[in-house]
């Protein structure tokens, strides 16, 4: 920057910390005050966001020859830095459950300042949060790691069943893991595969709607998870998410049976092939199907998880090229097949190179509901024939996460699909009634 | 005193935030129930108000009708502001010379009363800096905003409040005067220009509840002041006096309690439920009964403040008691009443001591519940409201009532209720855009105003409340029919309003209007009964024939009308001899009454003058 050369507004406007109090005077003549707040990531181009008095912000454009003077810093706590509710945890006691926070919108914050949703990490910030949580007895909250779910892999359910284990040896009597809605089904299902020998309930739970708004699901979901982690009978994983659209009845669905069914209702979360195992009205818990019963012995982690393993949801028009390209070098692929099963037949020759190469192919339904079966039609019978393995009412996301946990116990193909088609978490439900079907 | 308006206009665009048209229904398709946290938004400083409405626990029912969808049970992310609503927000800006921004950034307002599912409203600033001129004044306009309006109550119980959404996501153009009004007539001339120009846009709804009015009050020393909801504009002298007076009696008060060192303590209220059993009267007595408690706390320094000895309308116990009410309990009791309800005497001295307020310029309050929480709760409230007295006078949204005084209603929001709303983007406002809407703007009232008054002889009056019924449309197009300009006027800006402002007005289409016009213009009944036949139609007549028959209009002849005149000269035959043509007057206004306006005016008069002269010359008989 030389002598004399005068600085772009704009610049100037980007570079004063949020919450300084500045005068805009626009070449027009028009006037602004108000505090620099950051702007919105799809602002336009120069748009400047100001935070009147009334609290209204707006968006102004500055010209190059707009002039803009600071009037006020600003504020020593931020101007909107949060100020958080908090309460300190109480502690001690018996029949404590341990949360394990992973992140998610059940457990974030929007944040003022950059505009982006921060995790909550502090303990007090989530009692902060969710003031009943403890009125049954102690929570302790157990920060694992920030993520939004889009962002969780393999090694992070590993983390999070150590983190369950842990928390079971050192004595809690459930365990309630926080997680965001969008990969939440695939969690519980691998957590269903890594944790034997549950002593109490693992109970995952997000929020569609973030705590920042008063209507938030997250606020009555965490309530009814904390109240189900305490059950002394379970002993599985479960997810709990609220049960149609009012904030008084939910869902305890297996952890690899459900599936998020809609992009934003609060009831988005499904158990497929089969009602949920129960339901939670109030402080009542009421419980409809056959479940896990807790075990009197230490829970046991059994993972690691293997890794290469992809799904294929079959397009009609899928070159088979394309599909052996995207499967290339992987040791397990879950086929989302058409109907009960079924991929166009052209796709045979990949498939026998891909078992031969000793990569395991197992079937699945993309209609979600109902089962894969290889004997009704020829197009199944033909994929059996070369060694697809037909898993059943198996949801293709659980398939998944059950061929990465075989994966990781062998390499051997034939001990994979032996694990695969060995019920173990109730992945797999024979029986089938009318009623099933929302 | 001055006072600024709020006009609220809705609509008749699609819904602000999704595809829902903006219409009420009456059809339930489903109802939800939800409860509503304390949330400060992102800044989690959760604000009086909010805070407020949570600890009241409610739980609050929605009812999904055909007009509603995912958006507004929450249940789906709103989409893009909805175009033409801003179009029309645009509009009224550049009607009112307004500067628009460029870019609109819209916020959430926390709202906890549970009128919106989300727990805030979405809302918009559009433009600012406009004016308004009326009747030779300028006023400013500060602010003009687009929002969506709130869920309808349509019922209430001890456990919650039901709402029917249809009404939520209704486009709102909000648009805010200056505080330049001190006068009713004012305020109501403002709010009807105002009106005026929102219609000249043509996407408004019409009917009941498709315009409110707020008024804002500020007076020197005072604080702000809002009523939400004024109902009859030409009362809001009434309104800001009686606010002027309330917030005087306050400071007053906050005077006396200042000098009185008076604090208000954070101590447990006291459960004085068995001092007051079997002496307690009133309400007091009744709660008792009815197997409740009655708590107190002591307000040391507030003795006689709470209704003061002139019996003035405006009392700071009335503000107790109104903060008690709003959390949910009826009945409070304070010392100034004293005697009353069996409270008296030694009682008095008891409930002194055990609330510690034994001085004279001590008082205490007692609160009468069906449970020890709820009576906290409101105790607590009460405490809150105390000590804002102390200080001077609270802002606050406050009630009109018909009296012409005001109720509290809730805290009035502050800014840290406003924060992003992220799930909408900003919207640019490209010059190219505004350009085409100057290009599109409606004729400026007052200039449509000057040409039905040059055009068609019409007084400005008429014209307003032509332009203020939205009715220049139909008057242009009846006089290019070939109607009379002030016949037309007539039927629309007096005969037709003067039908009435019901919920469901008859709506009269132009064909009938052209069809009635043509049959005054027939002779085949006098102009002057244009009032009954309009009413028989709109009463249910299935054609104008029917109306005039009911409106018992059929023609009456020149001789029928003949013989009329000489009968009620006959009957009156006294007057018209004591009088003579003096007589012409009185009995002009009776035979009119009998005539109903089967036969014109002018001819009446004439027949009239007629008999009376026959009657003067043949002299009496």
């Amino acid at each position: 920057m030389s002598d004399g050369a005068p600085v772009d507004p704009w610049v100037r406007a980007r570079s004063l910390p949020m919450g300084t109090v500045v005068l805009v005077r626009t070449s027009d003549g028009r006037e602004w005050k108000g505090a620099v707040v950051p702007p919105h990531e799809l602002s336009g181009d120069r748009i400047l966001q100001l935070k009147l008095a009334s609290g209204y912000n707006v968006g102004i454009r500055v010209g190059d020859s707009d002039r803009i003077e600071v009037v006020g810093a600003a504020p020593t706590n931020g101007n909107g830095s949060p100020r958080p509710t908090s309460r300190p945890p109480a502690r001690g006691g018996e029949g404590w459950v341990a949360l394990l926070t992973t992140g998610g919108t059940i457990a974030s914050r929007v944040d003022y300042r950059t505009g982006g949703v921060r995790p909550v990490r502090e303990e007090s910030e989530i009692l902060g949060f969710y003031p009943d949580l403890d009125r049954d007895g102690p929570v302790r909250v157990v920060p694992v790691f920030d993520r939004l779910s889009e962002e969780i892999g393999p090694p992070d359910w590993e983390e999070m069943a150590r983190r369950t284990v842990d928390a079971f040896s050192q004595g809690a009597r459930g365990v309630v893991i926080a997680h965001g809605t969008d990969t939440l089904a695939y969690t519980s299902a691998a957590l269903s595969f890594l944790l034997e020998n549950l002593p109490g309930p693992v109970v995952v739970v997000g929020a569609q709607r973030s705590p920042d708004r008063p209507s938030s699901d997250g606020f009555t979901n965490m309530a009814a998870a904390v109240r189900l982690a305490r059950h002394p009978e379970i002993g599985e994983v479960v997810v709990v998410m609220h049960d149609g659209l009012s904030d008084d009845r939910f869902a305890i669905h297996r952890g690899t049976r459900v599936r998020k069914m809609h992009s934003s209702r609060r009831d988005a979360f499904r158990s497929r092939n089969g009602p949920p195992i129960g339901w939670i009205e109030g402080s009542t818990v009421h419980l409809a199907r056959p479940f896990r019963a807790r075990s009197e012995g230490l829970a046991v982690y059994s993972g690691p998880m293997g890794t290469a393993a992809a799904v294929l949801w079959f397009q009609p028009g899928l070159e088979p090229s394309r599909a052996e390209a995207y499967v290339a070098g992987a040791a397990g692929v879950i086929i989302a097949g058409t109907g009960l099963g079924h991929v166009a037949l052209n796709h045979l020759p990949w498939i026998r190179a891909a078992i031969a190469r000793g990569t395991t192919v197992a079937m699945t339904t993309q209609c979600l509901e109902g089962v894969a079966d290889p004997f009704v039609y020829a197009t199944g019978r033909e994929l059996s024939r070369a060694g697809v393995v037909y898993l059943g009412d198996m949801l293709p996301e659980t398939a998944y996460t059950k061929l990465l946990w075989a994966l990781g116990r062998s390499q051997d193909p034939a001990v994979v699909r032996d694990l695969l088609l060995a019920p173990r978490a109730g992945e797999v439900e024979p029986r089938h009634d009318a009623e099933d079907h929302p | 005193m001055k006072a600024g308006l709020e006009v609220h206009q809705q609509l008749a665009t699609g819904k602000l935030f999704c595809a829902c048209p903006a219409e009420l229904s009456e059809t339930v398709v489903r109802t939800v129930s939800r409860r509503l946290r304390a949330t400060g938004g992102e800044n989690h400083a959760i604000d009086a108000a909010a805070a407020f409405q949570a600890a009241r626990n409610l739980t609050y029912e929605y009812e999904a009708t055909p007009t509603s969808c995912l958006v507004e049970l929450d249940e789906e992310p709103p989409h893009a502001l909805n175009p033409d609503a801003l179009d029309v927000a645009l509009t009224m800006a550049l009607l009112l010379d307004a500067r628009p921004l460029d870019e609109i950034e819209v916020m959430r307002k926390i709202v906890v009363d549970g009128s919106n599912t989300s727990g805030f409203q979405r809302t918009a600033l559009v433009a600012v800096d406009g004016r308004l001129e009326v009747a030779g004044k300028t006023y400013s306009i500060p602010t003009i905003c687009l929002e969506e309006d709130a869920a309808r109550k349509v019922g209430e119980s001890k456990d919650g409040v039901r709402y029917r959404l249809d009404r939520l996501g209704i486009p709102l153009v909000e648009i805010a005067t200056g505080p330049e009004i001190s006068s009713g007539p004012e305020a109501r001339a403002v709010a009807e220009e105002l009106g005026i120009l929102l219609r000249a846009t043509g996407r408004v709804r019409r009917g009941i509840g498709s315009i409110r009015e707020d008024v804002n009050v500020s007076t020197d020393g005072g604080a702000r002041v809002e009523l939400k909801g004024v109902q009859e504009l030409r009362r809001i002298h009434q309104y800001v006096q009686g606010e002027v007076d309330r917030q005087n009696a306050l400071l007053a008060a906050a005077s006396t309690l200042r000098t009185r060192s008076a604090r208000v303590s954070d101590d447990a209220p006291v459960d004085v439920s068995e001092l007051l059993r079997g002496r307690a009267t009133g309400a007091l007595g009744e709660a008792l009964k009815r197997g409740g408690v009655v708590l107190g706390i002591g307000l040391p320094g507030f003795g006689g403040l709470l209704a003061p000895p002139d019996g003035s309308k405006e009392r700071l116990g009335r503000e107790l008691a109104d903060r008690a009410r709003s959390s949910g309990v009826r009945g409070l009791f304070h010392s100034d009443e004293v005697p009353a309800q069996g409270v008296e005497g030694d009682l008095v001295t008891s409930l002194r001591a055990r609330l510690g307020a034994d001085g004279d310029s001590d008082a205490f309050v007692l609160v009468a519940a069906p449970d020890s929480e709820a009576a906290g709760r409101a105790l607590t409230a009460v405490r809150g409201r105390a000590r804002e007295a102390v200080e001077g006078v609270p802002e606050e949204t406050r009630d009109p009532l018909p009296d012409g005084r005001t109720r509290y209603s809730r805290p009035l929001p502050g800014r840290d209720r406003m924060y992003p709303e992220t799930d909408v983007p900003p919207i640019p406002v490209p010059a190219e855009r505004l350009r085409a809407l100057r290009a599109r703007l409606p004729p400026h009232p007052k200039e449509v105003r000057a040409r039905l008054v040059a055009a068609h002889g019409v007084s400005e009056e008429v014209a307003r409340t032509l332009q203020r019924d939205g009715e220049v449309e139909r008057f242009d197009s009846l006089v290019a029919k070939g109607h009379g300009a002030g016949l037309t006027a007539q039927l629309l800006a007096r005969e037709i309003p003067a039908t009435g402002d019901t919920e469901d007005p008859f709506q009269f289409p132009l064909d009938l209007l052209d069809q009635l016009l043509a049959t005054v213009e027939r002779g085949e009944f006098a102009k002057e009964g244009l009032g009954p036949v309009v009413a028989a139609l709109a009463g249910g007549a299935p054609t104008v024939r029917d109306a005039v028959a009911k409106a018992g209009l059929a023609s009456m002849s020149r001789e029928a009308l003949a013989a009329l005149a000489e009968s009620l000269v006959t009957k009156n035959a006294e007057l018209v001899a004591a009088k003579g043509a003096g007589a012409f007057s009185p009995l002009m206004g009776d035979l009119m009454r009998e005539v109903r306006g089967r036969r014109d005016g002018q001819e009446v008069a004439e027949v009239l003058r007629e008999t009376l002269a026959k009657r003067a010359s043949t002299g009496a008989t």
